[in-house]
C-alpha cells in the first residue's frame, strides 16, 4: 500500500484533489464535512510534495518520469517530476493550505452562504489539482485541458459573491481568458501540425531539426503561446482583468489567485518556451528581447499604478501584476542565475503576495474599510494581521532576510551576467517603488492614531493561524532559502540544458 | 411553462424511446465507433430535454430532480477516476487497461475495451446530466 502510494505519487497528487472535488458538490448542506475534506487534502497536498521534492533533491535532480496507462512517452501523455515541477507543487501546497485554514469558519459569510461556500471549495480543489497538473506534466494538450479547468474554475472563484461587481469581473475575465485559450489551442496545433508531437520532449527534438523550413509558423506558434498564456498570467500589458477580479473575490481567493493561479499559466509557458522551443531558438527568434522588455515595462508601469491606487486590494493587485514582471525578466535573459531568480521569486511572491490579501481580507471584514487612507492606526488593533503584512510588504519590498530579497539577488546577478544593466536598474527601482506603495499602509497602520471608537480587532484564531504560518513561510524562504533554492537552481540549469 | 398540444405530446412519446436507445447505443459502441460518450451522453439528455418541453417543465422536474442531475455528475466523473485506480491497485500505472489484467477481447467486437466501456457509461451519465442542469440553470435563470 505505502510502495503503491510512493509509486504512483505523481499523478495522485493531482488526481486526489480533483476526486474529492467531484464529490464536494452533494454535500452542499454539510459544511463541516466539506471544510474538513479540503483541509485533508491541503495537508495531503503538502506532504505529498514535500516528499516528491526530497525525493528529487536526494537524487541529484534526477526527474521520475510517470507514464499514464502504461503507454510509453511518444504516444501516451507522460507526467515528469524534475525540480520545476517538484518547486512548483511545492509552492502551491505551501499556500493552499493557510488558504484554506483561512476560509474555515470564515468563508460563508464573505460568500453569502453555506452553499455557495461548498461550491467555492469545489472550485478550490479543483484549481488545485489543475495546478499540480501543470506542474507535472509534459505534453502539451494537456497543458492545453489543464490551463482550461484552472480558468473555469478561478472564474467561478472570481464571482463567488453575489454583488454585480463580481459577476461583472468574472464576466470581463472569462472572455479575455477564453481569448487566451483560443490562441493557445491555435499555438499548440501549429507545433502538432508541423512536429507531429504533442509531448514536449519530441516536439523540442522535431523542432530543432526542421524549424527552418517552417520559420513563420514557428513565429507565430511562440507569439500565439506568449499572448495566450500572457493574457491568462497577467503579463503587464495583457492584465487588464486582473485587479477588477483580484479586488472582487473573496479574500482566500484573491489570494490563491494572485499567488498561485498566474503562476501555474507562467510556469507553463516556461515550460513551453524552454522545453519546447529551447533557449537558442528562444534567442534567434528575439523572443528573449520581447519578453525582457515586457517584463522590465511591467515592473516599472505596473508599480507606477499601484502607487495611484487608493483601495488596498487593488493596489495589491497591481503590485502582482508588477511582481510577474520579474519572472518575466528572468525569463527572457536565458541564463541560468536570471531563471533561477525567476523560479525562486515566483515560489516567494506566491507566499508573500497570499499573507498580504489575506491580511488585506481580514483588515476589510473587520472594518468594512477598503480604502489605505482609513486604515489609520490599525496595527494596534490588529496586532497579527498587521504584522504578517508587514512581513508580506518587507519581503516583496526585496529586504534581506526575506523571501523576496533572495529571488530579486539572483536576477540581479543574473542581469548583470547577461550585461543588462537596464533589467538591474528595473529590479532596483522596482523595489524601491514597491516600498514606495506597500509602506506608506504600514506607517499609516503603526504611527497614525486610531478613531476613538475603536472596536476592531484580530479575525478568529484559524484565520491568525493561517496568516502566522505563511508568515512564517515567507521568513523562512529568506532566512533559510537552501532547498527551494537548489531546487530553482536545478529546474534553471535544466531548463537553459535543453538546447 | 405548458404547452397544450396533443401531437406535440404524442410525437414525443412516440420518438422518445428511439432517441434514448439510439443515445445508449452510441455510448455503449464509444470504445469501436465514431461518437462515444460525450455524443451519446448528449442524444440522451437532449431526449430528456424534449421531453420537459413538451409536457412542461415541472412534468420534466418530477421524472429527474435536482438532486439526481447533482449525484449523477458527482458521481459520473468520480467513477472514472475510481477506474483509474485500478491501475494502481494492480501495480501498473494510472488508467492501465490490459497491463492491468483487464480482458480486452477480440478487436472490433463490443466486448474488445476493456476498461474503456465502463469509463464510457462514467461520461455518458455526467454528460447527460450536466446537459439536463444546464437546461434548467438557464431556464430558471439562477444564474
Amino acid at each position: 500500500m505505502v510502495t503503491a502510494i510512493r509509486d504512483h505519487l505523481p499523478v495522485l497528487v493531482v488526481v486526489a484533489p480533483l476526486c474529492v472535488s467531484f464529490v464536494l458538490p452533494t454535500l452542499v448542506r454539510r459544511l463541516r464535512l466539506a471544510e474538513g475534506l479540503t483541509t485533508l487534502i491541503a495537508v495531503i497536498g503538502l506532504s505529498g510534495a514535500g516528499y516528491l521534492a526530497s525525493l528529487v533533491l536526494s537524487g541529484g535532480g534526477t526527474s521520475t518520469v510517470y507514464s499514464m496507462g502504461g503507454w510509453p512517452a511518444p504516444w501516451g501523455v507522460e507526467l515528469v517530476v524534475g525540480s520545476a515541477a517538484a518547486l512548483m507543487l511545492l509552492t502551491a501546497a505551501m499556500v493552499s493550505l493557510p488558504a484554506v485554514l483561512f476560509s474555515v469558519n470564515h468563508l460563508s459569510q464573505e460568500v453569502g452562504s453555506s452553499n455557495r461556500a461548498v461550491w467555492f471549495y469545489t472550485l478550490f480543489l479543483l484549481l488545485y489539482g489543475a495546478l499540480a497538473g501543470m506542474a507535472v506534466t509534459n505534453d502539451i494538450f494537456n497543458v492545453y485541458v489543464l490551463v482550461e479547468v484552472a480558468m473555469l474554475s478561478c472564474c467561478g472563484m472570481v464571482a463567488a459573491r453575489t454583488d454585480s461587481r463580481a459577476a461583472e469581473s468574472a464576466l470581463t475575465y472569462l472572455i479575455l481568458v477564453s481569448l487566451g485559450s483560443a490562441l493557445l489551442l491555435g499555438g499548440i496545433g501549429l507545433i502538432y501540425i508541423i512536429t507531429g508531437h504533442l509531448n514536449m520532449g519530441y516536439a523540442s527534438q522535431e523542432l530543432s531539426r526542421i524549424w527552418q523550413d517552417y520559420p513563420r509558423v514557428v513565429r507565430l506558434a511562440a507569439s500565439f503561446f506568449l499572448v495566450g498564456l500572457g493574457v491568462k498570467s497577467a503579463l503587464f500589458p495583457l492584465h487588464v482583468w486582473l485587479p477588477d477580479a483580484l479586488s472582487c473575490a473573496p479574500s482566500p481567493a484573491s489570494a490563491v489567485l494572485s499567488g498561485l493561479a498566474v503562476k501555474g499559466y507562467l510556469i507553463c509557458l516556461m515550460k513551453v518556451l524552454y522545453n519546447v522551443f529551447g533557449g537558442s531558438l528562444i534567442q534567434q527568434l528575439a523572443l528573449d528581447k520581447i519578453i525582457t522588455v515586457l517584463g522590465m515595462a511591467g515592473i516599472i508601469a505596473a508599480s507606477l499604478f499601484a502607487l495611484a491606487q487608493d483601495e488596498l486590494k487593488r493596489r495589491l493587485a497591481f503590485s502582482t501584476v508588477a511582481q510577474l514582471g520579474y519572472a518575466l525578466l528572468g525569463m527572457g535573459l536565458v541564463n541560468a542565475s536570471a531563471l533561477t531568480g525567476a523560479l525562486f521569486y515566483m515560489a516567494a511572491h506566491a507566499a508573500s503576495t497570499a499573507v498580504l490579501f489575506l491580511a488585506a481580507g481580514a483588515i476589510v471584514t473587520a472594518t468594512g474599510k477598503k480604502r489605505v487612507s482609513e486604515l489609520a492606526g490599525i496595527g494596534r488593533k490588529m496586532p497579527v494581521t498587521m504584522a504578517a503584512f508587514t512581513v508580506g510588504s518587507l519581503s516583496l519590498a526585496g529586504v534581506p532576510l526575506f523571501a523576496g530579497f533572495v529571488g530579486k539577488w539572483n536576477l540581479l546577478l543574473g542581469s548583470l551576467e547577461a550585461g543588462n544593466w537596464l533589467g538591474a536598474a528595473a529590479v532596483i527601482v522596482g523595489s524601491v517603488l514597491c516600498g514606495a506603495y506597500l509602506f506608506p499602509v504600514i506607517r499609516a497602520a503603526y504611527l497614525e492614531p486610531a478613531p476613538s471608537d475603536d472596536k476592531r480587532q484580530d479575525p478568529g484564531w484559524l484565520q491568525k493561524l493561517s496568516m502566522i504560518l505563511l508568515g512564517a513561510a515567507v521568513i523562512i524562504l529568506g532566512v533559510m532559502p537552501g532547498p527551494f533554492l537548489k531546487l530553482a537552481r536545478r529546474a534553471a540549469v535544466d531548463f537553459i540544458a535543453v538546447r | 411553462m405548458k404547452i397544450r398540444d396533443l401531437i406535440l405530446k404524442r410525437i414525443t412519446t412516440l420518438v422518445l424511446p428511439f432517441i434514448q436507445v439510439y443515445g445508449f447505443y452510441i455510448i455503449f459502441h464509444g470504445q469501436i465507433s465514431p461518437g462515444g460518450s460525450f455524443a451519446g451522453g448528449i442524444i440522451v439528455a437532449l431526449g430528456y430535454i424534449a421531453y420537459a418541453t413538451a409536457f412542461g417543465v415541472d412534468e420534466g422536474r418530477a421524472v429527474v430532480p435536482e438532486k439526481v442531475t447533482t449525484y449523477a455528475e458527482s458521481y459520473g466523473t468520480l467513477w472514472y477516476a475510481l477506474l483509474g485506480l485500478v491501475g494502481i491497485a494492480k501495480g501498473v500505472p494510472f488508467l492501465a487497461n490490459k497491463l492491468a489484467g483487464i480482458d480486452v477481447g477480440v478487436p472490433g467486437t463490443i466486448s474488445s475495451g476493456g476498461l474503456i466501456a465502463l469509463l464510457s457509461i462514467g461520461i455518458g451519465i455526467k454528460v447527460a446530466s450536466t446537459m439536463v442542469s444546464l437546461f434548467f440553470t438557464m431556464l430558471e435563470e439562477e444564474v
